[in-house]
């Protein structure tokens, strides 16, 4: 799960329940994300990495850039 | 040998048919939209769940499930439906009453299945009502976080909401919740009704507007497209009526022709009928002037000439007559003045001789005369006292008797009255007497006629001298050399 990658879906920030979906087990599934780094927001429609993953449903994730 | 082979092969398939029988009473299959739970002999996850309650999840595939040591429950991962309605106040203080659905599912992953499958494995008939009541608090606490208008229009704050305040309790119980709508909103107080009448009112006012606008620009091309078509109509009907009058006239020429043809070479044979004329009347005229004309001016010819001949013999004769008469008329002229000519001629002479004479007698009778002239005048005197008496003496005769004295005086002169008649021929040089001969022995009668008449001229003198005796003295003298006496009165 860590180190898939992502788009967002609800926005991602300090205070809030982002959601994000991500390609898993054949096909996409919401996860509720926070960030990484508790300050960056990450708005809807960018895509981001998963740094980490808690169960059931939550992973932490930071923006992707692609180089 | 056969039935050995055929009981071998039908016990072959008797047991692979009593194998597939088995299989199918234990082999059990998890479908994709299902989890297979599994506990009992054996049972062990492939995960960490070996210190907790031990059962095995199994998802997509088949399992042998050892009859009265496993047991194999079946956990649904369709998704469900809840309805929700709750009397709720928005972050306005606006009572509302909001009907909505959630839609959630058993989470896929395993923890969220083990979850699910401790809390709901026998329950899952009755999982809508519990998450019912679960999501009717929920809701209501997002209602109370968001303003009418946010639910409205703002889906994103309404998503937000719901993961923030639903997301651990769905974590614990295994529940995904993918979709949660609300479906409508009761107000009691119109709230949502007045939001919306200022954007219908002007919604309503631009339609009216644009519906009159519309109307105004269909009105206006219909009636233009109207015009159009009235001109159309127009311009169609006069092209019509010009190519019916083309036809028409067309038509006319094409039933005229026939008869004018008819006319043209009606004419023509006119014409040439007229030529026939024409000629027959030349051929007549030339009959007429070989048969008629001709002969009529040979004719005319012939009268003319004889005519012309008879009035030049007839000119010719009277020519002919003319010239004898002229000169009949010289040859009396020439003879008349010959004889003239000769009389003048012996007349003259005659006188010449007698002048002379006389003049010789005249000399020797002056002589005479004046000797007698003493002696004659004292006879004159004495004779005249004697003739003074006897004419006294004739003038009581002739009151007497004047015929008788007249006719002895004038017997006593006749001689000299002839003379002098005689003498008026002396002095015709040249006479041309008409009737020849005769007239001039008529002409001479007539002169000597004159002596006749002369007394009776002489009786009407007397008769006038009678009413005047004294104022006339009628005398008639004797002339000395012969020439006529005077008759004086």
């Amino acid at each position: 799960m860590i180190g898939k990658r992502g788009r967002v879906t609800g926005r991602v920030g300090p205070g809030l329940v982002g959601e994000v979906m991500i390609s898993v087990r054949g096909g996409a599934e919401a996860f509720y994300a926070y960030p990484a780094d508790e300050s960056s927001v990450i708005e809807i429609g960018q895509q981001i990495l998963v740094v980490d993953f808690e169960e059931p449903r939550t992973v932490y994730v930071q923006r992707w850039r692609t180089m | 040998m056969d039935e050995t082979l055929l009981f071998g092969i039908g016990g072959v398939i008797f047991a692979v048919l009593i194998l597939f029988l088995l299989l199918r009473a234990l082999w059990r299959v998890a479908e994709p939209n299902e989890a297979l739970i599994i506990s009992g002999l054996g049972a062990r996850g492939l995960r960490d769940t070996a210190d907790s309650l031990t059962f095995k999840i199994v998802t997509g595939k088949g399992v042998l499930v050892l009859p009265g040591f496993q047991t194999a429950r079946r956990l649904s991962l369709d998704t469900r439906v809840a309805d929700l309605q709750v009397s709720c106040v928005t972050s306005q203080g606006i009572p509302v009453h909001v009907r909505g659905v959630v839609i959630y599912k058993v989470g896929d992953d395993y923890a969220s299945i083990a979850n699910s499958a401790r809390r709901f494995l026998d329950q899952q008939d009755r999982m809508d009502d519990k998450t019912h009541s679960l999501f009717a608090g929920h809701l209501r606490s997002i209602v109370g976080s968001l303003t009418i208008e946010d639910m409205l229009h703002n889906r994103e704050a309404l998503t937000a909401q719901v993961r923030h305040s639903s997301a651990d309790e769905m974590s614990k119980l295994g529940l995904i919740v993918d979709s949660l709508q609300i479906q409508e909103i009761e107000d009691t107080t119109g709230y949502i009704t007045n939001l919306g009448k200022p954007h219908a009112a002007a919604i309503a006012a631009s339609a009216r507007i644009a519906e009159a606008q519309r109307d105004q620009e269909a009105t206006e091309a219909e009636q233009v497209a109207n015009a159009k078509k009235a001109a159309a109509w127009r311009d169609a009907q006069i092209k019509s009526a010009s190519y019916q009058a083309e036809i028409d006239r067309a038509k006319a020429e094409s039933e005229q022709s026939g008869p004018l043809a008819m006319a043209t070479s009606r004419q023509l044979v006119v014409v040439q009928e007229t030529k026939a004329v024409e000629l027959e009347a030349d051929l007549a005229e030339q009959k007429l002037q070989a048969q008629v004309r001709k002969p009529a001016d040979a004719k005319a010819y012939q009268t003319r000439t004889l005519a012309d001949a008879d009035r030049d013999a007839q000119i010719a004769r009277a020519e002919a007559q003319a010239r004898e008469i002229e000169l009949r008329a010289a040859a009396d002229a020439t003879r008349v003045k010959a004889a003239a000519t000769a009389q003048a001629e012996a007349t003259r002479a005659t006188g010449e001789a007698e002048a002379i004479a006389a003049k010789a007698r005249g000399l020797a009778a002056a002589e005479a005369t004046r000797a007698q002239g003493l002696a004659e005048a004292e006879a004159r005197k004495a004779q005249g006292l004697a003739e003074a008496e006897a004419i006294s003496a004739r003038s009581a005769a002739l009151a007497e008797n004047p015929d008788a004295v007249v006719a002895q005086q004038l017997a006593e002169k006749w001689p000299e009255i002839v003379e002098a008649a005689s003498k008026a021929f002396g002095n015709v040089d040249h006479m041309v007497v008409f009737n020849g001969a005769d007239g001039v022995s008529d002409l001479l009668t007539k002169a000597l006629s004159m002596g006749g008449t002369g007394l009776g001229l002489a009786r009407q003198l007397m008769d006038a001298m009678k009413s005047s005796p004294e104022n006339v003295t009628p005398s008639i003298t004797p002339s000395e050399n012969g020439i006529p006496a005077k008759f004086t009165a």
